[in-house]
């Protein structure tokens, strides 16, 4: 057994010496542990680990295989994450201890925090004391054990998995309940109490999902979406949106839910013009090679930095919004263009990760699909705070959605309506960020980049708290942003739009004279080179393209995408949709597209006049609108707009 | 033009006088509208299908196709490959669909036919497809035409190259007895061929224009040793003396040589024909490469034709009864000019087919020997520029095969169309017109409301093969009944319209649809795509539009504000009124005072169980809550009712209100902004619990929402007095104009009010129709129907209010501050006092 000295070396270094000794396959203990946040995270080794004393936050965080035993007591997030192995404490932990672990076994000997076991997938959280309040929050698999009292309400939305009680339950959380038990569950937790050798004589009673809120109970009647674009025209106040919408509302008694970004025209990057008169300018068929587009990302901390062809990725989208073979196109495609790509919410699919040379694995607070072994073959990690199409609100899945293989891959019981948590059970706040934060870097020896994924409300004070933070970058999504499925109201009314987004952003880093810290990748209704060179001229590094990849690739934009039965095969998992695209045509077809965008970027660039996007600049740029001119304080110049219209009907 | 063209792009300018649609930005021609020659509008007439609208679709469809019941059948229908459907589950059975409509309407169904209003007139020789369909223009401009036929009836190939099982008779018929009828100055001459019965001469001396559709009669020679046998034929040959009615008895096997549509024709004519028994088709390259369209292909399959490809016939030899056909077996080689690969011969493959018949289809030709005296003929067609259709006689113009080689029916009607655009030129003197290019068209027909749209599979027409008896050639395939034209057409992707994304617009749509297939190499097209991206779209929010609810977004909880969890946590939306009323959401009812009564009991049993209370001059004679709107001319207080509110109107009245009860509400409406400064210190200084803000002016009376955007001043004014007077607690503030939804909800809530007074939202929901300025309700709704529905509306409205507030990281509804929002545009900035997005002030 190694010795490792904490009172000598930092965390850091002394997880590396863990690391390097679980490679070895030699057992280490801790001294002088003295509570410090994040003891052997990342570890992925079959050795044990013996802590001399207590540890901080995160302790054994975002580790598998390994055999964890503190003497003392345990901070917040024990065992955060953590595949097989186990964690055995001798006094008490924290809030949140077992939080999302897949597999793992925790005994605590003394008594635990609230929250525990909050969004676990699988394994066993045993409290040999008691619990304090909401132990089981949204877990959605695995088993709790509490043999003292439960706590207030135990069991709290939970989706799946048991909670056993050998004491008093205090009261049952919304949506659980308690139901019997059977001998060989009772034997099958004495076994693992005589194995922990954690005595107890009592019996048990047994909490479960009761089953009322996993569904919505009346289905919504589906349609083809009205398109309908001048809203609140004086004449069509009530328009026949606005009369469908209170026709199925008072079918169905609650809100609407449907897929894609916004149906309202919202003021956009659309409201600007190139002050350079573009149609005058000669582009010359080599005008890609005459460009410095090359951009790298994530970089300014020491990370390795993506390396982007052009400043332009793949917005985050989830494979379960999108099929796995779409998921695999976007990859193949974002190789081909020497982009990167995202997994957004619910996990990374060995397609993804081979189709992909880049690819940002992203962290949600369900923390659906998120391990240690992902996190390690990632380029980048993500952690996402809201999206712009449905900010507040978690990722939405509907049913039909939720196959067998993608529960699996996420961790979660199929079949049901998945509405992701949107709150992360460890991010209550900015400082809960810094650490969490820390943990990812720790766990990955401070190689990736790490990101955030923002949609765009107060950006003003959200992005000071980003950069005192420490991200790498920000992607900021404007409201203009799609999803696979959300509620009507909330993809047209909250958030604001992504012109205002970057305004403000920029703005509030001058502010603190903190623009260099932060990277920000622009997304939300970005739809090619036009709008990415505004978006760059108004500030941004680089920006990315979500829905405008998934059209390039088939989609239609009907709007349906919370169904589930995509008539193109890209937003659906039902195998018989699926079938309908072919990866390797899409992929070719969406590289086109990324590529058509690098031509219309260089040209762009090079017509205002400058050898490198970097050089790009507010002025640039005027306003069309009186709108753009405030949000963006740029020169309102509307003759602008007939300017390039005339110039166009000659040509034609 | 290609689907992806750079002509997309850069669509050419449209000449005068045509009708077009591509300045409309909600509309962009779907690829398969580009892909059809004639620009037929599909997407409409099958939008039109799905709604039952057969004479709109009719319209539509022959618009621009005075031959749509023959192609109705037999177009080879290029528009079903560029379908996107394609790439899912197969093309939408577009052309199927054209002859459900015709089916039911062709033979009946007549337009208008068009006046004679000019004095030129126009010779056309021949009448196939191009040359009617060139009359047809023409007539429609007002010409009168004499079409030159040199058979004994209309329709060129239509009639005589395809068979009846395919075309049966009739069809054609009912497309020229239309097109006759509606081109009233066309003059039809039979058995009046060129050369032998009118010269060219004459022609040109009796008209002001003349335009040569003299088809590509003639079958090229394989120019193969031995191939003068009697026992060879050519194709069109063949299949003339099959239409026009003989059926000659074959020997046992018959070889077919040629893979295009003259080939899938005799081959499958032969099959049907008695003594045949075997028909072979042999093709030099391979079954990709195949030209005949893919339905004949497998309808030959099916009847048993045998497909040889890779092989290239090389001689005739006769075995006395018998013939061989001399072959050699090839492979791909090296490209052709056009990108196709070369079949080149493979060593040593030689063999011999045996049969009694060689029908040979490797092409047709053109001849006139009138023309060629002339010097008006290429070897086998008649010398044509395409751009102007101009022979080199100035005052004659050519279409169709005989112009340009064989080709379908649809190219030749599109050489008709612009060979009479070109002649009309011509004729108004016209030195230098604009270049030719297809209309396209849009019936903005709204898209099929069908929920299985996304998982019908194509729907193919039963397909009878050679049917019972097979030399009387019966129809190969059935039409579509009804229902299944109605699935087929709920398919549609409708690529031509809007589906209500804003920013992806069926413009940008399309934008992105060409980025992804153009070539990174082809320079000219990306410069022409940025050129058109460059274009500014128009201001969507010019000065007259008015500030509304729809311009305010709410800001999100994210980091700088504590996220709750929106699914789950819970948010309060029970709302107190001055301590006397207690709802359990934030809403109030209005607007049934004269609904009928079976309405208005409906509604009062669902305002009940919603626990919901109204605003009403009537009260109910349920237990629901009822809100006493007081007028001047109306009748006295009632100590039934939940409060007293005195509707001002737009004048300030000091009015006495007295307390019947004690938890009962007092309060005043007010209508006017005008009235505020006066009227809220009043309010305060009487103690009243509630000020009902109107935002349409016109409370009280019928359906007032409906006339318009409501005035949101009057909330800012009211809280605006109130927080200058420091009395903002003191006073509920209820308002009323507008409220669609939760959402609209919050908002309110969110600028100050504590509840809403739902009027029309309620009416829609329980059924009401909008005619005009007030809202009528059918009978088709049940009583508890129509209580369940206002349940259900609140509830949703509720559900969605207090989604809001989550979003905005709120447990309470009424936590919602003006903080919490932002204005989109400087109108609804200005009337609400909520600062633009992205900007700190108003």
């Amino acid at each position: 057994m190694v010795t490792i000295d904490l009172a000598k070396l930092p965390v850091r270094k002394a997880n590396e010496l863990i690391r390097e000794h679980g490679d070895a396959g030699e057992d280490v203990q801790i001294i002088n542990p003295d509570a410090r946040h994040h003891i052997g995270v990342g570890l992925t080794s079959p050795i044990d680990v013996r802590i001399r004393g207590s540890a901080g936050y995160f302790c054994a965080g975002l580790t598998d295989q390994a055999r964890f035993e503190v003497d003392n007591n345990v901070g917040w997030g024990l065992g955060d994450n953590m595949y097989a192995g186990s964690v055995v404490v001798a006094g008490n932990a924290g809030a949140i201890a077992g939080v999302a672990i897949r597999g793992a076994e925790l005994v605590i000997r003394g008594n635990m925090g609230s929250r525990a076991g909050q969004v676990m997938k699988a394994g066993t959280l045993c409290c040999a004391g008691n619990a304090n309040f909401m132990a089981g929050y949204m877990m959605y698999g695995g088993r709790i054990i509490i043999l003292g009292d439960s706590g207030e309400r135990v069991g709290e939305d939970m989706t799946g998995g048991e909670i056993f009680v050998g004491g008093r339950v205090q009261d049952l959380g919304s949506d659980a309940q308690l139901t019997d038990i059977d001998r060989a569950e009772v034997n099958g937790i004495m076994a693992f109490l005589d194995q922990y050798k954690v005595p107890f004589r009592g019996s048990f009673q047994k909490i479960v999902n009761a089953g009322k809120k996993l569904r919505y109970e009346t289905s919504e009647q589906q349609m083809r979406s009205i398109p309908f674009f001048t809203f609140s025209g004086d004449s069509e106040y009530w328009n026949p949106k606005i009369q469908e919408d209170i026709h199925i509302k008072s079918q169905i008694g609650r809100y609407r839910i449907r897929g894609y970004g916004g149906a309202r025209i919202l003021p956009h990057l659309s409201d600007l013009a190139f002050k350079k008169d573009l149609s005058l300018v000669e582009i010359g068929d080599e005008i890609i090679s005459q460009v410095q587009l090359h951009t790298e990302i994530g970089g300014i901390h020491g990370a390795l930095p993506l390396k982007l062809s052009m400043p332009v990725m793949i917005a985050p989208m989830s494979y379960g919004a999108l099929s796995r073979s779409t998921k695999q196109a976007i990859g193949m495609a974002s190789s081909l263009s020497g982009i990167a790509e995202n997994t957004g919410e619910g996990g990374m699919s060995d397609a993804q990760r081979n189709a992909a040379d880049q690819l940002i694995f992203q962290c949600l607070g369900g923390r659906l699909g998120w391990n240690i072994h992902d996190m390690k073959r990632a380029d980048g990690l993500e952690i996402y705070i809201s999206q712009g199409a449905k900010p507040g609100l978690g990722g939405q899945l509907m049913a039909k959605k939720v196959t067998q293989e993608l529960a699996s891959i996420r961790g979660i019981p199929a079949g049901i309506d998945l509405r992701s948590p949107s709150r992360h059970p460890d991010i209550l706040g900015a400082d809960d960020l810094v650490i969490k934060i820390e943990e990812f870097r720790e766990a990955t020896g401070y190689r990736l980049p790490i990101s955030v994924k923002l949609g765009a409300g107060r950006v003003r004070d959200d992005i000071k708290i980003a950069v005192k933070d420490g991200f790498d970058f920000i992607e900021l999504d404007g409201m203009q942003g799609s999803t696979g499925a959300g509620s009507a109201e909330v993809i047209d009314y909250v958030g604001i739009p992504t012109l205002a987004a970057i305004i403000e952003a920029e703005e509030a880093l001058a502010e603190i004279g903190r623009r260099e810290d932060i990277q920000i990748v622009l997304m939300g209704g970005l739809r090619d080179g036009v709008d990415a060179v505004k978006g760059l001229c108004l500030g941004a590094d680089a920006v990315a393209f979500g829905t405008s990849v998934i059209i390039a690739g088939g989609c239609i934009a009907c709007m349906q995408c919370h169904v589930g039965q995509c008539v193109t095969g890209i937003a659906t998992q039902d195998p018989e949709h699926e079938k309908r695209y072919q990866p390797s045509v899409e992929a070719q077809n969406i590289h086109r597209f990324l590529e058509a965008v690098r031509w219309q970027i260089a040209a762009i660039t090079a017509g205002l006049g400058h050898l490198d996007t970097r050089q790009l600049s507010r002025d640039d740029l005027v306003a069309i609108t009186q709108e753009a001119a405030a949000i963006t304080g740029l020169p309102y110049v509307p003759e602008y707009r007939h300017r390039d219209s005339e110039r166009f009907a000659e040509v034609g | 033009m290609g689907v992806y063209d750079i002509n997309r792009i850069q669509l050419p300018i449209l000449p005068p006088d045509f009708r077009d649609d591509t300045k409309d930005v909600h509309f962009v021609p779907a690829p398969c509208q580009v892909a059809c020659p004639v620009g037929t509008d599909a997407p409409s007439y099958i939008g039109y299908i799905w709604e039952g609208k057969f004479e709109e679709a009719f319209d539509a469809i022959t618009a621009t196709n005075p031959f749509s019941s023959i192609c109705g059948r037999c177009c080879d229908a290029p528009c079903e490959p560029a379908c996107r459907r394609v790439d899912s589950d197969g093309p939408v059975q577009i052309r199927n669909l054209k002859r459900f409509v015709m089916d039911k309407l062709g033979r009946s169904f007549r337009l208008p036919p068009y006046p004679v209003t000019r004095k030129e007139t126009i010779g056309i020789v021949g009448g196939g497809p191009a040359g009617l369909t060139a009359a047809h223009d023409l007539c429609a401009a007002g010409y009168r035409v004499d079409v030159y036929e040199m058979t004994d009836r209309l329709g060129g190939m239509m009639i005589w190259g395809i068979p009846a099982f395919r075309l049966p008779p009739g069809i054609i018929e009912e497309d020229i007895d239309r097109l006759v009828h509606r081109c009233a100055g066309m003059q039809i001459h039979l058995n009046s061929a060129l050369g032998s019965d009118i010269t060219l001469e004459e022609l040109k001396n009796r008209h002001d224009a003349v335009l040569l559709a003299i088809g590509s009669w003639w079958g090229k020679p394989m120019n193969i040793p031995g191939e003068v046998d009697p026992r060879v034929v050519d194709g069109v040959s063949f299949l003339r003396r099959v239409n026009a009615g003989e059926r000659p008895e074959l020997p046992d096997t018959v070889v077919v040589v040629g893979g295009g549509d003259v080939a899938m024709d005799a081959c499958r004519a032969a099959k049907r024909l008695s003594g045949c028994h075997n028909v072979k088709v042999i093709y030099r390259r391979g079954p990709d490469e195949i030209p005949a369209r893919r339905i004949e292909l497998e309808g030959a399959i099916e009847e048993d034709i045998t497909f040889i490809y890779h092989t290239q016939q090389v001689a005739v030899e006769s075995r006395g009864e018998r013939l061989a056909l001399c072959c050699v077996k090839t492979e791909p080689g090296e490209p052709d000019d056009g990108g196709r690969r070369r079949p080149v011969e493979v060593p040593g493959s030689e063999h011999q087919i045996e049969c009694g018949m060689v029908i040979a289809a490797v092409g047709q030709k053109a001849a006139c020997d009138e023309l060629d005296k002339q010097g008006l003929m290429e070897p086998d067609r008649v010398r044509t520029e395409f751009e102007g259709m101009r022979t080199s006689d100035p005052k004659v113009f050519a279409a169709g095969d005989g112009a340009f080689g064989g080709s379908t029916i649809v190219v030749a009607m599109h050489h008709g169309q612009r060979a009479a655009y070109y002649v009309k030129s011509f004729l108004e003197g016209q030195e230098k017109p604009l270049p030719y290019r297809t209309p396209y068209r849009t019936r903005r027909v709204p898209v099929a409301q069908d929920i299985h749209w996304e998982k019908l599979a194509p729907h193919h027409p039963e397909f009878f093969g050679l049917g019972e008896n097979p030399v009387e050639f019966p129809e190969i395939e059935a039409t579509y009944d009804w229902e299944t034209a109605r699935n087929e057409a709920a398919r549609c992707y409708r690529c031509d319209a809007e589906t209500g994304s804003a920013d992806y617009s069926v413009q940008h749509r399309e934008d992105l649809f060409s980025m992804a297939r153009t070539s990174p190499n082809d320079y000219a097209k990306h410069r022409a795509m940025l050129q058109a991206r460059l274009q500014l779209r128009e201001d969507p929010f010019p000065n007259e539009r008015s500030a509304t609810l729809d311009d305010l977004v709410f800001l999100p909880a994210n980091l700088s504000r504590l996220v709750i969890d929106p699914y789950r946590e819970a948010c309060a939306i029970n709302t107190d009124i001055a301590g006397r009323l207690q709802l359990d959401q934030p809403f109030f009812v209005t607007g049934f005072d004269d609904a009928p009564d079976q309405v208005r009991e409906a509604v009062a049993a669902g305002l009940t169980a919603a626990k919901c209370g109204y605003f009403g001059v009537r009260p109910w004679n349920t237990s629901a809550t009822w809100l006493q709107l007081l007028t001047p001319e109306a009748s006295a207080p009632s100590r039934d009712a939940a409060a007293q509110i005195y509707c001002l109107g737009n004048e300030f009245q000091a009015v006495e209100l007295r307390r019947l009860h004690d938890q009962q509400v007092l309060g005043l409406t007010v209508s006017s902004l005008d009235l505020l400064e006066e009227t809220i210190p009043y309010a305060l200084d009487r103690q009243y619990d509630m000020l009902l803000l109107d935002g349409t002016g016109k409370l009280g009376q019928g359906w007032p929402e409906l006339a318009g955007v409501p005035d949101l001043g009057i909330l800012r004014d009211a809280v605006a007095i109130l927080r200058r007077l420091r009395r903002e607690e003191e006073i509920a503030l209820v308002y009323f104009g507008g409220v669609r939804s939760g959402t609209d909800t919050a908002k309110i809530i969110g600028l100050g009010a504590v509840a809403v007074v739902l009027g029309v939202n309620a009416g829609l929901a329980v059924g009401g129709q909008i005619t005009g300025d007030s809202l009528t309700f059918s009978s088709d709704f049940g009583d508890e129907q129509r209580s369940d529905a206002v349940c259900r509306i609140i509830k949703a409205n509720s559900g969605e209010a207090s989604m809001m507030a989550r979003c905005t990281g709120k447990t309470k509804l009424h936590n919602i501050e003006p903080e919490d929002l932002r204005s989109l545009t400087l109108a609804t900035a200005a009337s609400t006092g909520i600062p633009l997005a992205g900007t700190r002030g108003v």
